[in-house]
């Protein structure tokens, strides 16, 4: 059995793409493999041109460095390190200095967290976790930043504020994002919904119905 | 990264300053006891090289060996010894004590207070000074009734036709040391004294050469043996008479050496262990690290820098406290009541192999640990709670 089958899309630049479904429809699976967390055992991920089943495990870690961003529901800070450090962590395996911390700093003032630089990760709040996880999920210029159930750890206020965040970085970026989530309705217009149900992906909101009327 | 992991890591970093401790400090005792054996064998007893006649007593004049010797500019001053054992008796508060079989040490007191620290051994009255003096070992004093300085006592010898001599002496001295190597079970009379009651009149058992250069040990006797060729002597370095009295006590260092080593290696099995734990603690970092792109192999250095600093760390430590320790060893002797002053020294070589060893056995003791941390999967280290 197979927790994805027969899925295929393509994603634009600078699309904001939310990926919804029920608990265990196979939504998060499916943000792992665009993730290369996750192989998939047939098929491929293509990702600016490159197809992504061609690389051997030490390319893949650095595919992801560099041209994937991350946002995981509980943030997944390094709880020792300073806010800033967090931020320049993906910046700092890839080996490149440059301008480093000035980008950091930069992205840290965008998600309005510039007090809050040289806070230890432990030291700041959930939504403010989660705002250092988008400037680290922004500080290599990714091709797409993937958000998984980014708001599901959040209150419904701080929930709002994230996802307006998360937009307006994509738009002020033109940065493409495909998030994961089960709370369609937080975030509002969205460019594209892809709907998963029992592992299979349908463009576009309820799915079941467009299954049934399939049928 | 591992930073909060502080208590793991101290722990770590303890287990190999400990392991460095033992061997020190197995080193300070065993090695010092062995060095202060075989010091006091040289100043007792052998001196830097040791002379015998092959089959039976020196018969060539002491006189002419000793100025032969002393001719040699690596030779501080040369003595000669004659030994045999005799009884003794005292009669101490009216009633009489005796001891057979005490081994008589004859000296040439004059000589004998340039080549050898027999005399430093006296904690009571003096070194023997003339014909009828006799110096007692704090054990045979105390077996004769604690005989002190100024009693007379008689001694009995039998001469080389068989035929028993008596001779009344005085004490002038009793003498004391730590260690056995010394006089405490032994009496030491003139050897003129000695010559004259065994009938052995101009001969010798040993010549016990001290040399201000000890290094040239080798030398000296060599040089003995080539002058001497058509004599039967038989010479040896305090190296070579010490390598046969103590043979076992050198297998014993070795073994105590092995086990300190031993000890060591259970250091590093601390340290894969308390690796191992760290490893568990940070999967989901580990998860994290990997999915925003860390290599295996950048995970693995970070383990196994790790190791290079709790090694570099605890070899640090642990040969600090290891001097400090020898420092103090040195300082001290390590006597107290009467216990045979060690003979500490620092074995720079030693040392420097401890650290080395332990330095290197952290860094191994990291590579396991880290290993592990690279084979976790990000998706399934990240979900690690």
């Amino acid at each position: 059995m197979h927790a994805l089958n027969d899925v295929t899309f393509t994603v634009d630049k600078g699309e904001f793409l939310l990926v919804v479904g029920s608990s265990g429809s196979g939504k998060s699976t499916l943000l792992n493999m665009i993730g290369l967390l996750d192989r998939p055992t047939s098929g491929k991920v293509i990702i600016d041109g490159i197809d992504t089943s061609t690389l051997n495990d030490d390319n893949l870690s650095a595919f992801r460095n560099k041209k994937l961003g991350f946002i995981f529901q509980f943030s997944n800070l390094m709880q020792d390190l300073t806010v800033l450090e967090n931020v320049l962590l993906p910046r700092q395996i890839q080996g490149s200095r440059d301008n480093a911390i000035k980008d950091a700093k930069d992205l840290l003032r965008a998600v309005g967290l510039q007090d809050q630089i040289y806070k230890r990760a432990n030291e700041i709040s959930g939504g403010q976790a989660q705002r250092v996880a988008i400037a680290r999920g922004l500080i290599n210029h990714p091709t797409i930043v993937l958000a998984d159930e980014p708001t599901g750890n959040l209150d419904s206020m701080t929930s709002d504020t994230i996802i307006q965040l998360m937009k307006s970085m994509a738009r002020k970026l033109n940065q493409t994002f495909i998030v994961v989530t089960h709370e369609r309705e937080q975030f509002g217009d969205i460019d594209r919904i892809i709907t998963i149900k029992d592992g299979r992906a349908f463009e576009g909101e309820g799915a079941p119905k467009m299954e049934v009327a399939a049928k | 990264m591992l930073a909060n992991k502080r208590g793991s890591l101290i722990g770590a970093v303890l287990a190999v300053t400990i392991g460095i401790l033992v061997i020190h400090v197995n080193f300070v005792i065993f090695q010092g006891l062995y060095d202060a054996i075989v010091r006091d064998m040289t100043n007792y007893r052998f001196g830097d090289v040791h002379v015998i006649d092959d089959e039976d007593f020196i018969d060539t004049s002491d006189l002419v060996l000793v100025n032969w010797f002393e001719r040699i500019p690596y030779v501080e001053a040369a003595t000669p010894r004659l030994s045999s054992s005799a009884s003794i008796n005292a009669t101490k508060f009216g009633e009489r004590h005796e001891e057979t079989r005490v081994s008589v040490l004859g000296v040439d007191p004059f000589r004998d207070m340039r080549a050898s620290t027999a005399h430093e051994t006296i904690t009571d009255g003096q070194f023997v000074f003339s014909r009828n003096s006799i110096v007692l070992g704090s054990w045979v004093a105390r077996d004769l009734g604690g005989v002190q300085v100024g009693d007379s006592i008689k001694m009995n010898v039998v001469d080389r036709w068989g035929q028993d001599k008596v001779k009344q002496f005085m004490v002038s001295g009793i003498s004391t040391s730590a260690g056995g190597q010394g006089f405490d079970n032994t009496v030491l009379v003139h050897i003129d004294t000695l010559r004259d009651m065994l009938d052995r009149h101009g001969e010798t058992d040993a010549i016990l050469v001290n040399l201000n250069d000890p290094t040239k040990a080798e030398e000296v006797k060599d040089f003995f043996l080539r002058s001497f060729q058509n004599e039967e002597f038989d010479a040896e370095t305090i190296e070579e008479s010490a390598e046969e009295a103590l043979h076992g006590f050198r297998s014993g260092i070795a073994m105590i050496n092995l086990i300190g080593y031993f000890g060591m290696m259970s250091s590093g099995f601390a340290i894969v262990t308390i690796l191992m734990m760290l490893v568990t603690s940070k999967t989901r970092e580990i998860g994290i690290m990997r999915s925003i792109g860390a290599k295996r192999k950048d995970i693995l250095v970070l383990f196994l820098f790790q190791g290079i600093i709790i090694g570099a760390v605890g070899a640090g430590i642990g040969t600090a406290a290891g001097l400090g320790y020898t420092s103090y060893a040195k300082e001290t002797k390590m006597a107290w009541e009467g216990s045979l002053p060690l003979e500490v020294s620092y074995n720079w070589t030693k040392i420097t192999q401890t650290a080395l060893t332990a330095f290197g056995l952290a860094i191994a003791a990291s590579i396991y640990p880290a290993y592990r941390a690279t084979t976790l999967q990000p998706v399934e280290a990240m979900r690690t709670v």
